[in-house]
């Protein structure tokens, strides 16, 4: 039976508007401000207008792309090469927002629109529908926003380097020619393992909390690990100090709440990649994110959401709606 | 297996409330059953329990699973509508169908394109778009072209017009039941559905006051009409109701012997609805 493949079409049909429609507009705005703001930039620039090097030399673009030597050039399109999926960050950064409230909602909705009573009328197991829901939040909505920041990074790429041929200067040859170009996309589709390990916790409990909260699931999740902070921050003043509040905000708030922000990782990982070059980067990216398989706090963190989701399946089964 | 349903002091308490009191029941295969009780009576609360959607106490066995520990398995088996308009409000008609054909192997979808013809709905509508009449037609159309050993259907007509619930009731006779199933039905409008039944079961504040099969029921009941000459001698055989019609009383007996009654005047077998009027009497008092 190919339950699960139906259970994914189905949460996908549900939240269109957050997987779908939230990154076709993100991107959409993304475009519109790059590629505008490209275009007013060698209006601009044509009119003499443009300043570079902070000096008011007033050079036109043209003179400015002319004058670029050609180590600096190499430099310039290595950096492109490797660079341009940058410009879709704010996307991952919307996954993270549907992410959490797509797990907050997923099983208290059903609920609170007792459709719950139809979805249980059918052949398919609580377990399956829960992880139907882990695997939409965690893998379908991640790949989906991948593919849409993919598209959009290549198409300011290519509109930056078209409008820089324009100018005389051709970087087609250099960034095409360099093997990060499509490198950095494979490591791009590489995160998302990680990505699934270390979110985990988050949507597990989020999850939880959706299918346990009676009304306003927002504030259980949230409001209890906040009020939670603030209880201790004040017996804290009061007593001397006996908790350590840094690592309950770090623990609990950021990371238990967090960590469905792709590369929220990366906070994690101590700062000595002081010197990230275009050579390096994407290895480093990588290096970074493949580490965080060896630290304790990946795998506690895996096994709280677990935890958590079993938690979730067992409330949606035994969860009285009479 | 004995039977489809079987309850030995099924139990379920809400708070200090008993909402089923240590019910004792037995389905048999092949069946129409009719659960008949006011509200708050625990016919939801008793088809709930059958269905794993809540827990309980007591033993309870539906074709011959435990609903607490065996929910998956039986839901293969089983096919219910627990409550009116549950279809979530995005879905369409055309991905709802797709979806229950992907999940269910015994789904039917030329069938449930059959029913839907005979509707109004069509498959690019969403269930918010829709009047309540038209959600519990399309979940109507999807329950009956599942080929389920046992069908529950609580309240199952709730705001449809008349033509459409007689049609459905006759649908449910001719086309969807064989002796291979049993349908549990609850409704309010019990003379609706008088004809298919085979079984009935009253149920009130939690507890079974008639469990009978409608064969039972004209040998059981009967009603008689009686001048005022005759009123203390048919008073004296403890009618279970009375009432008056013309200036003559009718009375409802409960196990008197048909050739007794036969001498007050012609013997009549009492409908469900005047049944329950006189076994509910007291349930708001």
């Amino acid at each position: 039976m190919n339950t699960m493949k139906w259970l994914l079409k189905r949460e996908y049909w549900e939240h269109k508007g957050g997987f779908f429609w939230a990154p076709v507009v993100v991107s959409g705005l993304l475009a519109l401000l790059t590629i505008g703001s490209m275009l007013f930039a060698t209006v601009a620039g044509n009119k003499g207008g443009f300043h570079l090097d902070g000096n008011n030399s007033a050079i036109n673009l043209q003179q400015a792309l002319n004058d670029i030597s050609d180590p600096q050039k190499i430099e310039f399109a290595k950096g492109l090469a490797v660079g341009y999926p940058a410009v879709a960050m704010p996307l991952m950064f919307t996954l993270g927002f549907v992410v959490f409230f797509y797990c907050l909602g997923s099983l208290y909705d059903e609920r609170k629109d007792r459709s719950i009573l139809f979805w249980k009328s059918l052949p398919v197991s609580d377990r399956d529908t829960v992880i139907s829901k882990a695997l939409t939040a965690l893998v379908v909505g991640p790949l989906i926003a991948i593919a849409f920041a993919l598209a959009l990074s290549l198409l300011v790429l290519f509109c930056l380097m078209v409008l820089a041929a324009f100018h005389g200067l051709n970087l087609f040859g250099l960034v095409l020619g360099d093997k990060n170009f499509y490198l950095v996309i494979l490591q791009i589709l590489s995160l998302i393992p990680i990505y699934v390990l270390w979110a985990l916790p988050t949507a597990g409990y989020l999850l939880f909390v959706s299918s346990w909260a009676k009304t306003k699931p927002f504030l259980w999740a949230v409001g209890v690990p906040v009020v939670g902070g603030v209880i201790l921050t004040w017996v804290n003043a009061l007593a001397g100090s006996p908790f350590v509040l840094e690592s309950y905000w770090n623990i609990i708030v950021a990371r238990g709440l967090g960590s469905v922000f792709p590369g929220s990782w990366l906070g994690q990982v101590a700062e000595t990649n002081a010197n990230i070059n275009p050579d390096n980067a994407v290895s480093m990216l990588l290096a970074n994110t493949y580490g965080m398989l060896g630290t304790a706090n990946l795998w506690i963190g895996v096994v709280i959401g677990l935890v958590f989701l079993a938690g979730a399946v067992k409330m949606r089964r035994y969860r009285d709606e009479g | 297996m004995s039977g489809v349903l079987t309850a030995k002091g099924l139990n379920k308490r809400y708070g200090k409330q008993l909402a089923v009191d240590h019910i004792n029941l037995a389905i048999q295969p092949g069946r129409i059953v009719g659960l008949i009780g006011p509200n708050g009576s625990g016919k939801t609360t008793t088809l709930k329990a059958a269905l794993g959607l809540i827990p309980f106490e007591g033993e309870l066995k539906v074709l011959g699973f435990d609903p607490r520990t065996q929910r998956d398995e039986l839901m293969n088996e089983v096919c219910f509508i627990a409550d009116v308009a549950v279809l979530p409000r995005w879905i369409r008609v055309r991905e709802v169908i797709d979806f229950v054909e992907g999940v269910h192997p015994k789904f039917n979808r030329r069938k449930a394109k059959d029913y839907l013809a005979k509707t109004k709905l069509s498959p690019d509508m969403k269930v918010k778009e829709m009047s309540k009449g038209m959600i519990v037609q399309l979940h109507l159309a999807i329950v009956m072209s599942i080929d389920a050993k046992l069908l529950v259907l609580d309240e199952p007509t709730l705001g449809l017009d008349i033509l459409y619930r007689k049609q459905f009731y006759q649908n449910l006779l001719e086309e969807y039941f064989d002796e291979n199933k049993t349908i549990i039905v609850t409704t309010h409008q019990v003379e609706e559905i008088e004809h298919i039944l085979s079984d009935l079961i009253f149920i009130r504040e939690g507890k079974i006051t008639l469990n009978t099969s409608m064969d039972e029921i004209g040998e059981r009941f009967a009603e008689v009409m009686v001048s005022s000459d005759n009123y203390a001698a048919a008073k004296a055989l403890n009618p279970i109701d009375e009432r008056t019609v013309f200036g003559k009383t009718v009375f409802l007996f409960d196990g008197v012997p048909r050739s007794t009654l036969a001498q007050f005047g012609e013997l009549k077998t009492p409908g469900i609805a005047d049944l329950f009027v006189a076994t509910m009497k007291g349930t708001y008092a």
